[in-house]
């Protein structure tokens, strides 16, 4: 066993300069020694989408082909379209 | 609370070894202890989560560069120890840590290749010394040692005291009860599990413990 006592008093907290000019200064000092920004950038790809339910539809050639276009033309999936035609449907009948 | 940072660009240098034994012998002496731990292998929360952790001490898990400065700065307050567990990796977040340490440990193995890495680390304190316009003290601990010193450690030794580098003495020693410290949680002195030397496991940590709480204060004045 060592006499090994400590001080409490000696442990006191001295001022370090954390302004984001004094980080960027110590950024710079770290990448011109290869400390680099190694943060994970998350999973790379589209997000999952939400619409995991499915319908089951045959419609008429040019309704399918009207669908198709209008979803490309305003960059959404044919699902959009297929649910606003149905909260369309649903207060039509209220 | 006064900060040390534990820094190796290398991997299995004994870095998370190394900030748990100085955290434990720390609070086992009454210092109220905050640790961080900011490798993404999670090391340190591996220990913390087995076992009862020491009174005194707190874990704080998933530190990332973008909050660890913020994170640090938190807990910087007068009358306890951060010690702060970083990366294997030369990351920004190493280079952000080192930043806002009081005194910076750099572990290494006694050998060519830890020492050549752990260079790194001293090239960007320098840096960073520079850059900040702080002076930021450092030492080396080497880790895994055995009883007959090898001839490549007293070369190692020899060369860094002569660029001026200080070496923590003593060294942490290859001891089966640090290892068992992950497997068991807690600390030395409570580990139910004696392994090995367990007395002198507990002898050395003290003495090491005690040699960075020197260097601590020095630093701090």
């Amino acid at each position: 066993m060592t006499d090994f006592k400590v001080d409490l008093s000696s442990l006191r907290r001295q001022p370090k300069p954390a302004s984001e000019q004094a980080i960027a200064k110590a950024d710079a000092a770290g990448e011109a020694h290869g400390f680099v920004d190694r943060a994970p950038r998350g999973r790379p790809g589209r997000k999952k989408s939400d619409r995991t339910g499915q319908v089951h539809a045959k419609v008429l050639p040019h309704v399918s082909e009207e669908i198709a276009n209008e979803a490309t033309r305003r960059g959404v999936v044919q699902g959009v379209i297929i649910e606003e035609a149905w909260e369309f449907y649903k207060s039509s009948k209220l | 609370m006064p900060v040390v940072v534990i820094a190796s660009s290398k991997g299995g240098a004994g870095k998370s070894t190394t900030a748990i034994v100085l955290g434990t012998e720390l609070a086992h002496k009454g210092v109220p202890v905050t640790m961080l731990d900011c490798d993404p292998n999670h090391s340190l929360s591996i220990w913390a989560g087995k076992g009862r952790l020491p009174a005194g001490i707190r874990a704080l898990s998933d530190v990332t560069e973008s909050s660890i400065v913020k994170t640090i700065k938190q807990y910087d307050a007068d009358g306890g120890v951060v010690i702060v567990d970083l990366e294997g990796v030369a990351s920004r977040m190493v280079s952000r840590a080192i930043s806002q340490a009081d005194l910076v440990l750099i572990p290494m193995r006694a050998t060519i290749l830890d020492a050549t890495i752990g260079a790194q680390s001293l090239q960007l304190i320098a840096e960073e010394e520079e850059a900040i316009d702080r002076k930021i003290a450092h030492a080396v601990v080497f880790t895994m040692t055995r009883a007959i010193r090898s001839k490549q450690q007293t070369g190692i030794e020899a060369s860094l005291r002569e660029g001026g580098i200080e070496i923590i003495a003593p060294p942490l020693m290859e001891r089966a009860a640090f290892s068992a410290l992950f497997e068991y949680g807690g600390d030395l002195h409570t580990m139910e599990n004696k392994q090995g030397n367990q007395a002198a496991a507990i002898e050395n940590a003290e003495a090491f413990a005690m040699a960075v709480y020197k260097r601590l204060t020095e630093a701090l004045q």
